[in-house]
């Protein structure tokens, strides 16, 4: 029991239906800030729990894994705020996150020693379904999706360019 | 490595991927969520209240798991998933509204397995 999605607008494209003005909080971004929600949730709080209970057992994966929670609540905030700045901010999260999963990947991969337990980002976020891998490509096509319809709204604004 | 006992997890796991089913039919049908999506959110929320209780009872007559914070933190998550995904999902009026319950449909199965990974003790 579903009901239709709100009124049928004549013109409305059938594609991606971006609703609205609305902000990178709505429409798909709706799906992106509950993911990113559960995982800078889920990283903090394994994070924390490691670093308190267990630092020295595998202290570079730990404080990896901090990061990454740091990383996911800053995307997570910025993409739910929306204003210009904290797209900016997101692009930037979103970007170093990406920069990590591989980095940590690879590096995970190369040197099992130094991760005698897992981060979020080991084997490019294989143990959490390599969503670690798909979620910062989404979100900066998400944010890419933001600035150019910012461009095309003030196309002389030379705030506006990356 | 991890085996799932008991009758309520395994509801919990049917009931959460039938749930994301249902909620990525619906997305890609191009519909908001609506009364069905919001019921099926109430039957998970019920299912992990019911494990959390199950969970604590074991907690409470026998030994504790080497990970207890790890557990403790799993318990108060658990029943807060449905919530959060009905809260957020109903202030969509598009189709990803229907796209954020199939986020928890899915997590609750993930939920489950972890929790029996944390303490396979639990046969509940």
């Amino acid at each position: 029991m579903s009901e239709p999605v709100a009124p049928p607008e004549p013109a409305a494209p059938p594609g991606p239906a971006v609703s609205q003005p609305g902000s990178t909080r709505t429409g798909p971004g709706r799906l992106l800030v509950a993911v990113y929600g559960l995982f800078a949730l889920s990283a903090s709080a394994r994070a924390g729990v490691q670093i308190a209970t267990k630092f020295h057992h595998a202290p570079v994966a730990y404080l990896l894994s901090a990061f990454a929670a740091v990383v996911y609540i800053l995307a997570t905030v910025t993409l739910t705020v929306g204003s210009s700045t904290a797209r900016r901010i997101a692009v930037v999260s979103c970007s170093i996150e990406l920069a990590g999963v591989l980095a940590v990947g690879t590096w995970s991969l190369a040197d099992p020693a130094t991760f005698p337990d897992a981060t979020v980002w080991s084997s490019y976020g294989s143990g959490y379904g390599f969503v670690p891998l798909v979620l910062p490509v989404f979100g900066l096509l998400w944010l890419s999706r933001w600035s150019r319809r910012a461009r095309t709204r003030r196309p002389t604004a030379p705030a506006d360019r990356a | 490595m991890s085996s799932v006992n008991g009758a309520v997890p395994t509801t919990i796991i049917v009931a959460g991927l039938a749930l994301a089913g249902y909620a990525l039919l619906t997305t890609a049908r191009n519909r908001r969520m609506g009364v069905g999506l919001l019921a099926g959110l109430g039957v998970l929320e019920i299912l992990l209240l019911v494990e959390d209780g199950l969970v604590a009872a074991r907690l409470a007559s026998g030994p504790h798991p080497a990970s207890m914070a790890t557990l403790i933190g799993y318990l108060i998550a658990m029943p807060i998933v449905p919530l959060a995904a009905a809260f957020w999902g109903l202030l969509e009026r598009s189709r990803w509204g229907a796209a954020v319950v199939a986020v928890a449909g899915l997590v609750a199965p993930v939920l489950m397995v972890r929790l029996h990974q944390i303490w396979p003790v639990i046969h509940v």
